[in-house]
């Protein structure tokens, strides 16, 4: 018999879930085969040791849930649409704050922000040859050359006119003076000379005299500050002598008391002493 | 599994959960009622930590509340529900590799006064000696699960403390029979092997059962 389970036969003979029939051929190995029945038993005494292990007493605590139910816009029906038309509204309300503008005509597409800028048309201009061009500036030259020559021949009049004007007037300043000069002769010459000497004359004369009376005035002044000098030092040395004299009668008259009082003490002490030798 | 018969009853009723998608808030309660128990043991399990078991178990809930108007078939509630609750898994795993942070059940487990284990204590009126034997041997058999890899251990704990069939494991993760058949034959034998390391015998384990 060369029947040997494999170990998903043995695990679920150890476990009795085993059909009937196969669990036979399995009991029939074993009793062929002590080894494999030891190990069984050596499974089963494993087993028995483990069953020791007891279960943990618990108390199950409230569970809270929310409510499962959802409401119907989320819902997976109706989330695409809601999606859509949110996104619809967004770009809508978004556009219309940025301004965009779509337009579509055939083979363009336009995508554009902010207000509409009117287009300005531009004037078509007629295009000139370079003959003509060339014409016109040469008679624009040519008129501009004439205006300069005008205006220059009219500024040399100005100036020759202003220079001739100007030469005119210094002529007759210098022919005034000429004629002034030659008019004045000799005497006229030496009155104003003899003018002038009797105007210095007379201003050396004022000027003698007056300080003639200056000087006068100030030693006038000078010999009266002196005499009031002089009679207040005359005053003033009267005042020491009077000082001085009165200081001298004052210690004759001191002089003259302590005489007295010497001359009575000694006449006193001679009375004494004539007493004490009577 | 300390399933009650009304538990089972409540389990097995797809008029329960036909209510439930069809908006019955009453009956969407009573469904969290009667799988938080499970759906946190088996995160538990997972992570072998509560704050993460609570989490996932808060988030599967809420997102069963939300798709359950989606399930098709109300036979495949179960398989449909764990796969819910393993994705929330793998989510917070992925979440737990990429933070630095650790927690402080991860370092020792229960020992602390604040621990919850003291939140989640069993039947008071047991004995206390056997309560605390009770303890230790499930913190060292949770040990040993998380020695596991992840996937062997999504089967292991799906198959011996779910108790789905391999059929029902294979359409919660999405893989095939076959190979949820044979992450549980290496998940058994890597247990019977750490088992052998910790030197844990018919004898030695008569005496902490």
């Amino acid at each position: 018999m060369n029947y040997k389970p494999d170990e998903a036969t043995m695990m679920s003979y150890l476990y009795g879930e085993l059909e009937p029939a196969e669990q036979k051929k399995v009991e029939e190995y074993l009793q062929q085969n002590p080894d494999e029945k030891k190990r069984i038993e050596e499974w089963s005494f494993t087993r028995s040791v483990f069953a020791g292990l007891e279960d943990k007493e618990v108390i199950a605590p409230p569970i809270i849930t929310t409510d499962n139910t959802r409401p119907f816009w989320k819902e997976n029906y109706f989330r695409m649409p809601l999606g859509i038309a949110a996104s619809l509204m967004l770009f809508l309300v978004v556009a219309k704050l940025i301004g965009l503008s779509l337009t579509y005509s055939p083979g363009e597409f336009k995508v554009a922000f902010g207000e509409k800028v009117e287009k300005v048309e531009s004037v078509q201009i007629p295009t000139l040859t370079e003959q003509q061009v060339g014409e016109m500036i040469r008679t624009s030259l040519a008129m501009n050359n004439e205006t300069i020559k005008e205006s220059w021949a009219a500024d040399r009049k100005d100036f020759q006119k202003a220079i001739q004007g100007n030469l005119n007037k210094n002529s007759n300043k210098i022919d005034k003076l000429m004629q002034t000069a030659s008019a004045a002769n000799q005497e006229q010459v030496k009155q104003f000379v003899a003018q002038i000497q009797n105007d210095n004359l007379k201003l050396m004369k004022d000027y003698m005299q007056l300080s003639a009376t200056g000087q006068k005035e100030y030693i006038e002044s000078l010999l009266v500050d002196f005499s009031k000098y002089l009679n207040e030092q005359r005053k003033q040395d009267l005042q020491i002598l009077q000082a001085k004299v009165n200081k001298v009668e004052q210690n004759t008259d001191i002089f003259k008391q302590e005489t007295e009082q010497i001359l009575t003490s000694l006449i006193s002490t001679s009375k004494t002493n004539t007493l004490r030798r009577n | 599994m300390n399933k009650t018969l009304p538990d089972v009853a409540m389990m097995h009723s797809d008029v329960l959960i036909v209510r439930a998608r069809e908006g019955d808030k009453h009956a969407q309660g009573k469904l969290v009622e009667v799988w938080y128990k499970r759906i946190y043991n088996f995160s538990y399990k997972f992570f072998y930590d509560h704050d993460l078991a609570m989490e996932v178990s808060q988030r599967t809930f809420i997102s069963m509340h939300r798709n359950i108007p989606y399930l098709q078939d109300a036979g495949r509630f179960r398989s449909w529900l764990y796969t819910i609750a393993v994705n929330c898994c793998r989510e917070e795993l992925r979440k737990k590799k990429s933070s630095r942070s650790v927690s402080l059940h991860d370092l020792a487990p229960g020992e602390h006064e604040d621990s919850y284990h003291w939140e989640t204590s069993g039947n008071r009126r047991e004995n206390p000696e056997r309560v605390l034997h009770q303890s230790e041997l499930s913190d060292l058999l949770q040990g040993c699960l998380m020695q596991l890899s992840d996937e062997q251990r999504e089967v292991v704990i799906m198959k011996e403390y779910e108790g789905l069939k391999f059929r029902e494991i294979a359409e919660t993760l999405n893989i095939s029979e076959n190979t949820a058949k044979s992450r549980m034959y290496y998940g058994l034998e890597a247990l019977k092997k750490i088992l052998e390391l910790r030197k844990i015998t018919k004898e030695t384990i008569g005496y902490e059962l």
